[in-house]
């Protein structure tokens, strides 16, 4: 474990009794880096957030945060990590601004940035945390995270059910605190979120991670589903010989398709004749990972 | 009232310590604009000696409960004062650490640069501060009550016998606390404490007459609490500091138990 890595560690298991949270996880975050922590529910990603917070204990294995280890220096990574879940849950009694406060008072901190943030979230501060819509409560989860400056930000599923506006905003801060050399640990059950705003990605199924990719080969590696209806008949053998594009299906002038990488190929075949509709979806997670299974371990598919 | 856990948990539990307040400063001068029409009843001593034992464990002692200090030594301090303070030492205790891990909002405090001990600590002691307010507000009504039915009372025996309760809240307040500290679980910690409580009281009263069971009251909080009637003879220092020592104890194993344990999602 490098001793400058905002988070590294060794060997992280954790086990509920009998249950399974991870087991064997290997983590190294660079300093400055968005990583994001890609998995399905269930796979693991809430029990290392927790080790590292110091919530719950590793069954064996250790973890450093900020260079410190996370049990025995857990004050000191606290003060300098923010934190958000993707449920940010608290008193419902204290307005936005008794808690913002509150949580300011016990960092030794102040509320001139959480009031910049409230200003650029559109929150009213004064209204009691219980009243507040769901996506106005992440706001104020957002803001605590946010507000002190914290070295390393440690975001569980940060806009799990926020509409798209409030998730695009939520994105373009991200990036900005990224950009201000801050470190920030998302993590994240979609795809099309961790494409957005990580630089680099770690897999995690099951407990395990099965591979840590930089987001450019990702993107590169992952297949999109692409759906395009045409005025008139198109050739089935002419779309199919376009490298990366595969499952190639049509029926009454809709092509369906699957791409691997780039789309460009694509679009100029397509461009030869008249579209009238094009639609792409984003992949299933669980293509993502076969995807990756199918470099790594030609047995998982199988498995699966 | 936001600087820290201690002043925080204090406003949450702001309205239950008003209430509680006008409840025990009620029940002081109730029981003391009460007591004039028991010391003027004749023959009332008479009637109590002739009841039966475990009544009279109940009620306390016949040849004392028409003196000022007997009346209220069995009204106050023999179970209304125990119940209103128990009960309230016990809600806050149990709902203090268990309840905000129950309502989830135990990871989000602890996500900020405060250690787990620290917090209970500061809980612990908004807990009895609380009880502090519920024991002046006792002794206003009490020696308030004593005044405008126009009897004396001892003075140093009532702030003791007070003070003794006191102890006793803080005891279950404590012990409630520390079981919801130590597992995470409301209800088990509000539970277990309520039946030491209970059983506490009915082994020091009741119970007390059934010969085979008589040893075990020294399992009785109760016993510690006020077996001395300690209105009438002054704190026995060695029972008021048995219940401090084992809160002592149940503290540090709970400090323990806290910082060990997985917080619960």
């Amino acid at each position: 474990m490098s001793n400058n890595a905002p988070i590294s560690s060794k060997n992280l298991t954790k086990f509920y009794g009998k249950h399974r949270g991870i087991s064997g996880v290997n983590l190294e975050i660079n300093e400055g880096e968005v990583f994001g922590l890609l998995g399905p529910n269930g796979a693991g990603k809430t029990t290392c957030i927790r080790i590292f917070l110091d919530f719950i204990r590793p069954t064996s294995g250790s973890a450093k945060v900020l260079g410190m280890d996370s049990r025995s220096e857990s004050l000191e990574i606290r003060r300098n990590t923010g934190y958000l879940p993707g449920d940010f849950i608290t008193y419902e009694k204290l307005t936005a601004e008794e808690l913002l406060q509150y949580f300011a008072n016990l960092r030794g901190g102040h509320l001139s940035k959480a009031r910049v943030l409230a200003e650029r979230f559109d929150l009213d501060l004064s209204r009691k945390i219980g009243e507040l819509s769901r996506g106005n409560r992440q706001k104020v989860g957002l803001i605590q995270a946010f507000m002190s400056d914290p070295k390393l930000l440690i975001l569980d599923e940060p806009t799990t059910g926020l509409d798209p506006l409030l998730q695009q905003e939520f994105h373009a801060l991200v990036l900005e605190e990224a950009a201000s050399g801050k470190t920030l640990f998302v993590s994240s059950h979609v795809l099309p979120e961790v494409e957005i705003i990580c630089d680099r990605v770690g897999i995690i199924r099951e407990g395990s991670i099965v591979a840590v990719e930089e987001v450019a080969t990702l993107r590169k590696q992952t297949v999109t589903k692409i759906a395009i209806e045409f005025e008139e008949a198109v050739s089935k053998a002419d779309f199919e010989k376009i490298a990366g594009v595969s499952e190639v299906a049509i029926k009454d002038h809709h092509l369906t398709c699957n791409v691997t990488g780039s789309l460009d190929s694509l679009i100029k075949l397509a461009a030869k004749y008249t579209v009238v509709n094009l639609q792409s979806g984003h992949p299933a997670l669980e293509e993502v990972f076969l995807t990756f299974y199918n470099q790594s371990d030609e047995t998982a598919k199988t498995a699966d | 009232m936001l600087l820290n856990v201690y002043l925080k948990s204090l406003r949450d539990s702001k309205k239950s310590i008003i209430y509680y307040s006008i409840g025990t400063m009620v029940l002081g001068l109730y029981v003391t604009l009460f007591y004039p029409t028991i010391r003027d009843s004749t023959g009332l001593t008479d009637f109590l000696e002739q009841l039966p034992e475990a009544m009279l464990a109940f009620i306390g002692d016949a040849d004392t409960y028409t003196t000022p200090e007997g009346f209220l030594n069995a009204e106050v301090f023999g179970f209304m004062g125990p119940m209103i303070f128990g009960v309230f030492a016990i809600i806050a205790g149990a709902g203090t650490i268990a309840g905000e891990e129950e309502s989830h909002s135990l990871d989000q405090l602890l996500a900020n640069p405060v250690s787990r001990k620290n917090v209970l600590l500061q809980k612990a002691a908004a807990l009895l501060t609380g009880l502090f307010v519920l024991s002046i507000a006792l002794w206003i009504g009490i020696i308030g009550g004593s005044k405008i039915a126009g009897f004396g009372l001892s003075l140093i025996g009532t702030t003791q016998a007070i003070f003794s309760l006191y102890v006793l809240g803080g005891t279950l307040g404590l012990i409630a606390l520390s079981v919801g500290a130590s597992t995470g679980k409301k209800s088990l910690a509000g539970g277990l404490t309520a039946s030491v409580g209970i059983i506490g009281f009915l082994l020091d009263t009741f119970l007390s007459v059934v010969e085979a069971l008589d040893p075990l009251r020294f399992i009785s909080v109760f016993y510690y609490f006020n077996h001395n009637d300690v209105i009438i003879n002054g704190i026995n220092p060695v029972h008021c500091f048995t219940l401090v020592a084992v809160v002592a104890i149940v503290l540090i194993v709970a400090v323990w138990r806290f910082e060990a344990r997985d917080l619960r999602n």
